[in-house]
Order: structure tokens, then C-alpha cells, then sequence
């Protein structure tokens, strides 16, 4: 006995020093990586320089020209268009997983280890493939189609909804479900009254981060030639014309602050 | 299935109220004895409350009471039926219900939602889903709410109201769950005094009306002497008296929250 209280006690100092040692390993690493950079040969190539100089300049030469204006937007819809519709698959994939996932909806222990574990397994498969890999999967299984966009979209999106969502209603205050539990409401019940309104704002606000996040994918995704901001983006650089480049980004970081705003508002009517 | 009752929603509540009694109950946290073996009986329509101080086995015993605890000897009956061999979930929330000194609605949820949640163990799932869109039995929610005074509040979010406010829709919700036993865990204690005073009147004079068995914890021991006709002083896990409140003296609630006579007993 005496034994295992003594090591007990050496434990703690221990873990300490092992985290020094594996901060210093990772620093020498970084300093190291450093010294193997070829530094006389240029860090940008040349001409690199004159080409940022460049694309800094364009900034104040938009190209604000009608036909620009409306490929930006129609870019700016179809962008658009193909986040909404992946999010709205990703939670048809994301909620009833996550809830499943979380181990809830039931009080056998049994249950909960199989099937949260099967669906916390295959969310994770989901989302560990990134939506561009996915994407190249659909182009090739399915062609060029929006349908390729979407669903590359929705299935690593529905992974990570799913598994943030199990971990917001496993988070739930408890004592206000085991009152809820001593009206003789099932787990069934316990959810619907319980944990997901109390889990509501948390999972709505980030689901809102996921559509900015979705549209930041849609607009890269479009560069597979998908249509949308990224396609256009691509074209105008293999153009070299910046102006056109700067006026598609400013669309793209628009939308964006357009869903922060729109989150926001909704958060705010959710907690008066 | 002599359990199943029926009930109007005008009268509210049903009169049906039972004992509680319990044999040889002893309960053990690893090696810590919270309750000592202790036999006790409650009348029907009876109101206790159990004093002494912290850690003593108030909360314990009422958590055994509820059934949200199993005993590590003896037995809890309720109604003459034994707690342990009924199934939980359902019949055991018409014998016996439960408030807390927190509150425990559901924030945000309205004051009727919260209300009408007392009625989720006989509703199907169906009903219930349908009830968070829109409210079902909503008569029996808002009649509820005006028997405990804020049927004003009906549509608020409750998180958003006053802890006395809280406190009286966690008492509507129980009127709406309409258990023959109630068990309330110091229900006024985060309740500032005029608050805690007006809230215990509504509590008690509402088992009262109906006739229901009320068995509480309290802090205060003024409140309990007011509302309450028998006491019961635990200490270390042991009943210290179990007497009608005019015989309780001061010399038995000095001995009881005396930490000297505390410390000796440990």
C-alpha cells in the first residue's frame, strides 16, 4: 500500500517535467525547421515582390465594371446557394446523429455504448475526410453537377454538426432534467423538453459559424469548377487581373459579415 | 391500475393523499453512515419538516423518499406500496413529487411550458412533441399558474423571472404533476425572507386544501415552527427528536445545531 501512495505522490512533479521536456522537443523542432529554411536563395521567388505590389495596388483600381458586377453576384448567389443547401443536408445528418451519438435518448448503459459508439465512429469517419477530397470523390463519381458540390459539402459538415451537438447536450445543467425526470418523463421527453431547449442557442450559434464556414468552403470548392466566387476568383487570377480578383474577395468577405450580422440579431432575439 | 385517476381539469388537483412510512432505512456512502437505521411513519395529509444542520441527512432522506435514492437496508413504502419493487418513471411520479431549492425549470422554456411539463409521465410522446409548438391542456397550465398567483407570467421565459416567480411555477408544475406525497428540499431557502414567507404559505396551504402529505427540509427553523405541525431534528444521520411543533423547546434546537455536541458525536 505504501508503495502505490508514494508513487501517487512522485506522479504529479512528474507530469509536470514531461510536459517541459515535450515543449522543449517541439521548440527545438520549430528552431531547427528554421535553420533548414534556404534563406539565400530568396524566400519569394523573383518578380514575387513586384507581384504582391501589385495585387496591393489593384485594391484601389476595383474593377467595378457592369459585367463583373453581375458575374459577382450571380458567383456570389450560386456560392451561396450551395452552402445553404450543404447545411441544410448537414443537419438532416448532424441532429439526429448528434443526439444518437450522445447517449441520451436512452438509460441502457448497453445502448448507449453500441449505438453511440457506432455513430460517434461513422461521424467521425464523416468529418475526418476534408469537403475538397469529397468534392474530387463526387466530380468523379457524379460529374461536374451542383449536386457534387452539395453533397461534399453536407456529409463532412454533418459529421462535424453531429459530433459539437452530442457534446452540447451531454453538457446540459443536470439538475433541471432529473426534476423533469421526477415528473415520470421518459429520456424521450427529458430531450425535447430539456436538453435541447437548454442546448438551443449554443448549438443555433454555432451552426451559424458552420454557414460562414460554408460559404468560405463553397467559394474554394467552386476552384474544383464548380461554379460560384472561387471559379470566378481562379479565372481573373490566371488572367493576372487583380482589380477583378479584389472585387469577388470583397463579395466573399460581404457574405460572410452578412451571416455574422444575421447570427447575431437571431442570437440576441433567442436570449431577450 | 388502482393508480390511474382521472381528473377534471377545473378541480385541478386530485384529494387523494398517502402515507409514507419507512423500516429499518439505513443509507451508507461508501464507508460514511448518512443515515443511521431509523424506523419512522407519516400520516396521510400530514406536514414535516425535517431541521438540523448541514450534512445532517435531511436531503439524503428525502432523495430516499423520492426514490431518486436506493436504501442500503430496510424499506421505503409509500402508499403501503414498497418504493423499491415499483417501476420508476411513471406510478412512482403520481405517488411522489419533488421541488428543490433551485428551481430546476428549464430556462428557456415558457412559465406554461414548465407548468404543463408536470404532466409529460401520462402524456404520449406525440402529445407531448405537439405541446412544445402549442401548448396542450393549456387550461390545466394556466388555472395552475393562477392558483400559485402569476398567471401573468404565463408566456415569459423562465429564466427570465424573479426566483420567487420561479419558485411559484415550479409549484404549479407539481400541481399540474399532482402527486399524493410532496417532497420539497429547503424550497424557500435561496428566497429572500418575505419572499421564502409568502412562498412556504402557498406551498403548505396548498397541501392543505388538498389534503396532500407534505414532507420538507427547511433552513429556517421559524418557518418550519409557523407552517409546519411536526418536527423532526436529524443530526449525523439519526433522528435527535421527532415531536409536534409546540412541544419542540429551544433547549432541543440548541442541542441540535450545537457544534460542541457535534463534534463529540464525530
Amino acid at each position: 500500500m505504501t508503495s502505490t501512495t508514494s508513487r501517487d505522490s512522485a506522479q504529479k512533479p512528474r507530469l509536470l517535467e514531461s510536459r517541459r521536456v515535450l515543449t522543449l522537443i517541439l521548440l527545438t523542432a520549430f528552431v531547427w525547421s528554421l535553420l533548414n529554411l534556404d534563406w539565400t536563395t530568396g524566400f519569394i521567388h523573383s518578380g514575387g515582390i513586384d507581384a504582391m505590389g501589385e495585387f496591393a495596388k489593384a485594391l484601389f483600381t476595383l474593377d467595378l465594371s457592369g459585367d463583373t458586377l453581375t458575374s459577382a453576384i450571380s458567383a456570389s448567389w450560386t456560392t451561396v446557394a450551395y452552402a445553404v443547401a450543404g447545411l441544410t443536408l448537414a443537419l438532416l445528418i448532424g441532429i439526429p446523429l448528434g443526439a444518437i451519438g450522445s447517449g441520451v435518448l436512452t438509460r441502457s448503459p448497453w445502448l448507449r455504448v453500441t449505438s453511440g459508439g457506432g455513430t460517434r465512429f461513422s461521424l467521425a469517419f464523416f468529418r475526418s475526410i476534408h469537403e475538397l477530397v469529397w468534392a474530387w470523390l463526387f466530380v468523379a463519381a457524379i460529374g461536374l453537377s451542383p449536386m457534387a458540390a452539395v453533397l461534399a459539402l453536407a456529409i463532412p459538415y454533418g459529421g462535424i454538426l453531429g459530433r459539437i451537438y452530442a457534446e452540447l447536450l451531454q453538457d446540459v445543467p443536470d439538475a433541471p432534467l432529473r426534476s423533469l425526470r421526477s415528473t415520470g418523463a421518459s429520456e424521450w421527453r427529458v430531450f425535447w423538453y430539456g436538453r435541447l431547449p437548454m442546448a438551443l442557442p449554443d448549438m443555433l450559434s454555432y451552426t451559424f459559424y458552420r454557414l460562414e464556414c460554408g460559404i468560405r468552403s463553397a467559394a474554394i470548392m467552386s476552384f474544383v469548377g464548380l461554379g460560384g466566387l472561387g471559379h470566378e476568383i481562379r479565372i481573373s487570377l490566371d488572367d493576372l487581373a487583380y482589380h477583378q480578383v479584389w472585387t469577388y474577395l470583397l463579395f466573399l468577405i460581404g457574405l460572410v459579415v452578412i451571416v455574422d450580422v444575421w447570427s447575431t440579431m437571431v442570437r440576441r432575439r433567442l436570449s431577450e | 391500475m388502482a393508480l390511474l385517476r382521472t381528473r377534471e381539469p377545473e378541480t385541478l388537483y386530485s384529494a387523494a393523499s398517502c402515507s409514507v412510512s419507512l423500516a429499518a432505512v439505513s443509507k451508507q456512502y461508501g464507508v460514511k453512515e448518512a443515515i443511521l437505521p431509523l424506523n419512522l411513519s407519516i400520516d396521510a395529509g400530514e406536514r414535516v419538516a425535517f431541521l438540523g444542520p448541514s450534512g445532517g441527512g435531511k436531503t439524503t432522506l428525502l432523495r430516499l423518499l423520492s426514490g431518486q435514492l436506493e436504501t442500503s437496508t430496510g424499506t421505503v413504502c409509500l402508499c403501503d406500496r414498497d418504493l423499491s419493487t415499483m417501476p420508476t418513471g411513471r406510478q412512482v411520479s403520481q405517488l411522489v413529487g419533488m421541488i428543490h431549492q433551485q428551481f430546476d425549470l428549464i430556462p428557456n422554456l415558457s412559465a406554461l411550458q414548465n407548468t404543463l411539463a408536470g404532466q409529460l409521465g401520462e402524456w404520449s410522446l406525440i402529445k407531448s412533441l405537439v405541446s412544445l409548438v402549442w401548448p396542450m391542456n393549456r387550461d390545466i397550465g394556466l388555472s395552475a399558474l393562477a392558483r400559485v398567483g402569476v398567471e401573468g407570467i404565463a408566456y415569459q421565459r423562465a429564466g427570465s423571472l424573479s426566483g420567487g416567480e420561479q419558485q411559484r411555477v415550479a409549484i404549479a408544475r407539481l400541481l399540474v404533476q399532482d402527486p399524493q406525497v410532496i417532497l420539497a428540499d429547503e424550497p424557500v431557502s435561496s428566497l429572500d425572507p418575505a419572499r421564502a414567507g409568502e412562498v412556504l404559505q402557498l406551498l403548505v396551504g396548498i397541501a392543505e386544501e388538498a389534503g396532500k402529505t407534505l414532507i420538507a427540509s427547511m433552513h429556517s427553523v421559524e418557518l418550519a415552527r409557523e407552517h409546519f405541525s411536526r418536527l423532526i431534528g436529524l443530526r449525523n444521520g439519526a433522528v435527535i427528536f421527532d415531536l409536534p411543533s409546540h412541544e419542540v423547546t429551544e433547549d432541543m434546537l440548541h442541542d441540535l445545531y450545537n457544534l460542541q455536541g457535534l463534534r463529540s458525536e464525530t
